[in-house]
């Protein structure tokens, strides 16, 4: 299926079920959500993962719910069910879903400007240099016997700095190969939308509205 | 008013990805506070208490990058990081994000972009508070709770957006005035 077509649709349904109360929805979205991703030979150590995490949550939420609050039964399933229509439906997109197709999609068939969508992958590269340079900061602090924590303000000042040296390196590199921003472009490689997308669009969502205003409980 | 430039777009995405490796790597931290209040029945307590760092994608980008629309770009590509990297929320993290995002936005269109100080930083704290509580009331079910736990909820909430989206974005961005690369 077309990525943008499939991010739309994800986030279209996440709305909608946290909004409407229909716990039979969600556990149709969990089945075919885990049909999908079987059917894509998502391994079952990632899936055991899917399923663990939002159990633990999932439970812990009720349990507060109950102690705190005055939610019914039909409530308390439906918040249940939902933290496994978030899981497993995210698992479903990111692990079927590739963040470079994804973007070449945004950005030629969602008509994404491509001073956005080259400036993500751009950046999206740098992801092991950045991983590095938080690494290479907080040794050089440990060095002069300083210890960096996730609320010092030293570690986020200096990947800052870094930063803002790579995007100008990175904006000027672009700009001197040839990169203007908002001229028209071409494409080595094309991600197809094509009838069959929407159909599946159209029709999945069709079906979530009619299963959650049917009166389901 | 600013532009996007190519520059911009690429340093805002380099925070939030910074950000999102942040965001993924307090998800054990989350899980074990949970854990712990989870038998007395204050699981969102945990939630309340760390929201402050998941949120502060937006009041950095905000003030590092002063474009309109800094503030939601950089939270939402947090938030998209920390879903590729198998955050705990699946899906709900893009919708999460943006709201997140757009609330802490609201504190800087509330100011005009013009004021970087304190009085944006407490405006887009709560602001980022009450977007972020009224999106809980329906997507955790918070609706259901008694009134007082959820008073309690909403100001632990506050307090971790205003200590770690304010207080110490701020800090950062003294030592970023103070090594001239922003404007005070």
């Amino acid at each position: 299926m077309n990525p943008s077509l499939k991010l739309t649709l994800l986030i279209l349904i996440a709305l909608e079920v946290s909004f409407i109360q229909v716990w039979s929805v969600n556990v149709a979205l969990i089945v075919v959500s885990l049909l999908l991703m079987l059917f894509n030979h998502v391994s079952w150590r990632r899936l055991l993962w899917l399923t663990l995490v939002p159990l633990f949550f999932a439970s812990a939420l009720v349990w507060s719910l109950m102690l705190r609050g005055d939610a019914s039964t039909h409530f308390l399933i439906v918040i249940f069910t939902r933290m496994f229509v978030y899981v497993y439906m995210g698992g479903w997109f990111t692990l079927t879903t590739k963040p470079l197709w994804l973007t070449r999609s945004l950005e030629q068939n969602a008509k994404l400007p491509s001073k956005f969508a080259y400036g993500f992958l751009a950046a999206f590269n740098l992801m092991p240099k950045i991983q590095a340079e938080v690494a290479t900061v907080r040794a050089a602090a440990l060095m002069r016997g300083e210890v960096l924590h996730v609320w010092s303000p030293r570690l986020y000042f200096k990947v800052i700095l870094a930063a803002m040296n790579w995007s100008d390196q990175l904006a000027a590199a672009m700009t001197s190969h040839g990169f203007v921003e908002g001229a028209p472009r071409t494409h080595a490689l094309t991600v197809p939308l094509l009838a069959r997308d929407w159909w599946i669009f159209g029709i999945s969502l069709l079906l979530v509205q009619v299963g959650l205003f049917v009166g389901l409980p | 008013m600013k532009r996007w430039h190519i520059r911009d777009i690429i340093l805002v995405t380099i925070i939030a990805i910074f950000m999102g490796v942040i965001f993924w790597a307090i998800g054990p931290v989350y899980t074990i506070l949970a854990a712990a209040l989870a038998p007395a029945g204050l699981q969102p307590l945990a939630n309340e208490l760390l929201l402050g760092i998941w949120v502060m994608a937006g009041p950095l980008a905000g003030f590092v990058i002063r474009i309109p629309g800094a503030a939601t770009l950089g939270e939402l590509l947090g938030a998209v990081v920390e879903m590729f990297l198998g955050g705990i929320w699946g899906a709900s993290t893009l919708i999460s994000g943006t709201l997140q995002g757009f609330g802490s936005e609201l504190g800087f269109i509330l100011t005009g972009y013009k004021r970087y100080g304190w009085f944006t930083l407490v405006l887009s704290a709560l602001t980022t508070t009450i977007v972020t509580f009224i999106w809980d009331l329906f997507r955790s079910g918070y609706a259901a709770y008694h009134l007082p736990f959820l008073l309690l909820l909403f100001c632990v909430r506050f307090l971790s957006v205003f200590i770690f989206g304010g207080v110490l974005t701020k800090l950062i961005n003294n030592l970023l005035v103070r090594a001239h690369v922003l404007k005070d």
